[in-house]
């Protein structure tokens, strides 16, 4: 498998995009890969009750999907270590998940990674990921 | 004084079933016609009619359908299920007071085929009336059916006693092996075990579908007239000994949880007061009694209220037999709402004078008492009635 | 959402004084363990993450270690979460929402994973209050940012990650007509309100439960009436309850379906320690696990843009 190391990074590199479907299934495995059971992420009927149009992604989700966002472009070598998540529009399913990002700089702890989540509301993370490379 | 002033002449019912097929104005007055020939009375003579606020069929109607002809007294009652002694007590009154001579009570409705007491209704807390404003505290949480409105009580009674599920289903069992016998019950020659009791489906916890009566179509009619002139009528009288009406402090309609105490009935303990009272008679002096039995939980807690037992001893009292043909207290020997038929509580004072006059399918050997009550949980009602 | 950002601060109010105390009382417990994790980090959890975020990355199951997003995972509570130990986040949360501050939003999450935790490891979650700012005018109504931290640490005392997570409780502005969701369907159980009623709505529409108290005598009423049954003043006020109480009774309604209710749900008659009863659905909390005696705490949820509900929700006993 292909991994980056740290001679191979450039800042101001843009990340290659990712888009994901979010499906009802991929909303609902998620919450429940991440033990999150409250029923806004897999009961519609209550979803719409509390005024949403649909079930949405739990944060850790967004966590997870950022995480791997950058993985998957650096490859197993990398070490996360950090994630800063500004939180937006919900991500209903039925929607679609855009990710975009691109190397905004390298600080003692590690390259910095800036990464939009986009929804059709609108962005619905922007986060700052902390990573090294070998 | 009102005691034994009048008296029950005649007792009228259409079958009971599930479609009547007929309107329900067809219902009172094959109901009232039946009573009328018990009694040997014309529906010419009819001077005075008394229903339930919630009954859909106006005096003049029926008076028109039976061809009656002028009226001098008519008059309702109300909180639903808890009229229905209150009609006699009101006809009674009439009748002791001059205002009539021959007073029909009757109650008609087709509530299983037309509109169905259990379902719930959105509006029920739609109009800032008393009784809408009421109902808004407990409606728009879903509270809202009279299974709900009883599974409250049941609930706390439990807690307050230690009263169990089976306890209440004894009481089911009890009024279907009762209806198993009674020719008229819907539930004849189909019993009832406590298993199968224990099995049925919630309907609110605690309460099970076996614990909630039957839905009924059909109709009731009773005529009151002078004790003196009953006696001189077709059938043996059934002399109102006492009748009386009764609400308690802090009254609500089935939902009265904001007083001291949940666990009781404080209303029927103001009728079986009042009942005691006027007939000069005590728990003791009566052979069977007619306990409105809508919801099993409500049979025990009448048992205590009503003096047949003492607070909390209920639950003992049925497991020992106690309301059964044969025990301390045969209660309901027709079946009762969940035997026999659910007709609002009228099916039961009919039992009450069958009892009295000793022509009952189960009939208790050596009645000379009866006492019958009406809806619990509202505003309700009590008549002992006698042999005389 | 979006614009909850901080923005102007509305005037003073003496309820915002009581949280600023409240929010400096609960940061002075510093850090409070919680419960440690049910299982130790372990390869079928983790591989269902890993399919379910659709990430390939062989490098964690490899080297026997956890993706480091999945931090919180492991501390998460179940479907049925039993004995739970509180936060010091817990009361801030509800005092707010006993203030009106009904809505939630999270605004931030930021994760910081000192190294990968191993299989093996049972992680033990550690919070501490930060603060609360506010209250802010933002988009979606004025709101408080409460702020808290949880540490996640490895068996002994190392700790393996970090977590700021921030949320904005809001006072939901009603018919704002920006919600994404439009209008909501109408919850079609509502009650009837007259003069005699209305300060109860009024007071859950903002986050308060109110007792009907009489101006004169002072004697409390539930469910209120025109008069006081005691004096018969027809002066009356209110007070604001504790927002605590215990099940007096309950029951849990199967059938027949009710409309805009999904069975089974549980209605309780709720005592409160101000002497009154009310009746209320009880919420996030299994029917089989209520019972008569249970110590629950208000929330308030909204039906439909316009009804609000007091509900009541299962609370640690004092």
């Amino acid at each position: 498998m292909r991994t980056l190391t740290a001679d191979d990074v450039v800042i101001g590199a843009a990340l290659p995009g990712l888009t994901i479907d979010l499906t009802p299934t991929l909303v609902v495995s998620t919450a429940l890969a991440t033990m999150d059971f409250t029923p806004v992420h897999h009961d519609v009927e209550i979803a719409r009750a509390q005024g949403s149009t649909d079930i949405f992604l739990n944060i850790l989700t967004t966590m997870g999907l950022v995480e791997r966002y950058v993985t998957d472009w650096t490859g197993p070598a990398a070490l996360i270590r950090r994630i800063d998540v500004k939180l937006g529009v919900p991500a209903y399913a039925g929607d679609r998940l855009s990710l975009s990002g691109a190397v905004v700089g390298r600080e003692e702890e590690g390259f910095r990674a800036e990464v939009r989540g986009r929804v059709s509301l609108g962005d619905h993370a922007t986060a700052m990921v902390t990573f090294t490379l070998p | 004084m009102l005691k034994s002033q009048a008296a029950i002449a005649g007792i009228g019912a259409t079958e009971f079933s599930k479609d009547s097929g007929r309107s329900e104005l067809r219902l009172a007055a094959e109901a009232v016609f039946a009573a009328l020939d018990d009694a040997g009375l014309d529906p010419a003579e009819v001077d005075g009619m008394v229903t339930f606020t919630q009954d859909a069929n106006q005096e003049i109607a029926v008076a028109r359908e039976i061809g009656a002809g002028e009226l001098t007294f008519f008059s309702r009652v109300e909180y639903g299920g808890g009229a229905a002694c209150g009609t006699v007590a009101h006809a009674a009154m009439a009748v002791a007071t001059g205002m009539a001579r021959t007073v029909v009570c009757y109650r008609a409705f087709n509530e299983r085929s037309g509109r169905r007491f259990g379902q719930p209704d959105a509006r029920l807390g739609g109009q800032p009336t008393s009784q809408g404003l009421e109902m808004s505290w407990h409606v728009p949480f879903g509270l809202m059916t009279p299974a709900a409105w009883v599974a409250m009580f049941a609930r706390r009674y439990m807690h307050a006693y230690g009263v169990t599920s089976e306890d209440f289903g004894r009481v089911a069992v009890a009024m279907r092996r009762h209806a198993a016998t009674n020719p008229a019950a819907w539930f004849h020659g189909r019993p009832l075990t406590l298993e199968e009791h224990q099995a049925s489906r919630w309907i609110v916890e605690p309460l099970h579908l076996f614990d909630c009566c039957q839905e009924s179509d059909g109709a009731v009619a009773l005529v009151v007239t002078s004790a003196e002139r009953a006696r001189d009528l077709r059938r043996s009288p059934a002399l109102i000994t006492a009748a009386a009406q009764g609400s308690g402090e802090g009254q609500m309609m089935m939902t009265s949880y904001y007083r001291d105490d949940m666990s009781g009935l404080p209303e029927m303990s103001v009728v079986g007061r009042r009942l005691w009272e006027m007939s000069g008679l005590g728990p003791a002096d009566v052979q069977t009694a007619i306990l409105y039995d809508h919801f099993t939980p409500f049979v025990l807690a009448q048992l205590e209220e009503l003096g047949f037992c003492g607070r909390g001893e209920a639950a003992g009292f049925v497991r020992d037999g106690g309301i059964e043909l044969g025990g301390r207290l045969p209660v309901n020997p027709n079946g009762g709402q969940l035997g026999e038929a659910y007709i609002h509580g009228m099916n039961g004072i009919a039992e009450a004078v069958r009892q009295v006059r000793g022509t009952s399918a189960n009939q208790v050997p050596g009645v000379r008492n009866v006492l019958v009550t009406a809806g619990t949980g509202v505003p309700t009602s009590g008549l002992v009635l006698s042999a005389g | 959402m979006t614009g909850a950002t901080p923005g102007a601060t509305p005037g003073p109010d003496p309820a915002d004084d009581e949280l600023r105390e409240l929010a400096a009382k609960q940061a002075a417990l510093g850090e409070v363990r919680g419960t440690p994790a049910a299982d130790p980090v372990n390869a079928p959890m983790i591989r269902h993450w890993l399919d379910a975020m659709g990430d390939a990355n062989p490098a964690y199951l490899d080297r026997g270690v956890a993706p480091p997003a999945m931090a919180q995972v492991w501390t998460m509570q179940g479907v049925r979460p039993r004995g739970k130990v509180s936060t010091p986040v817990d009361d801030v949360l509800a005092a707010l929402e006993a203030r009106g501050y009904t809505g939630v939003v999270a605004t931030n999450c930021e994760q910081t994973y000192h190294r990968y935790a191993r299989l093996g490891e049972r992680l033990t979650p550690a919070t501490r209050f930060a603060g609360l700012a506010g209250p802010k005018r933002t988009a979606l109504g004025e709101g408080y940012f409460a702020t808290w931290n949880v540490t996640w640490y490895a068996d002994g005392d190392e700790p393996v990650a970090e977590m700021m997570f921030r949320v904005l409780k809001f006072r939901p502005r009603t018919r704002t007509g920006t919600a994404p969701a439009g209008r909501r369907e109408p919850y079609p159980l509502r009650p009837a309100v007259n003069g005699d009623t209305a300060f109860f709505w009024e007071g859950v529409s903002r986050g308060e439960l109110r007792v009907q108290s009489c101006a004169d005598c002072g004697r409390l009423r539930h469910p209120p009436g025109p008069l006081c049954p005691h004096c018969r003043s027809a002066d009356r006020s209110y007070v604001t309850a504790s927002g605590e109480g215990t099940v007096y009774s309950y029951v849990v309604h199967h059938h027949p379906p009710v409309p805009g209710r999904r069975t089974p749900f549980v209605v309780a008659v709720v005592e409160l320690p101000e002497g009154v009863r009310i009746v209320g659905n009880v919420v996030d909390c299994p029917p089989e696990d209520v019972r008569v005696g249970l110590p629950v705490r208000v929330t308030y949820r909204a039906m439909d843009d316009d009804l609000v509900l007091p509900q009541w929700t299962p609370r640690e006993p004092r």
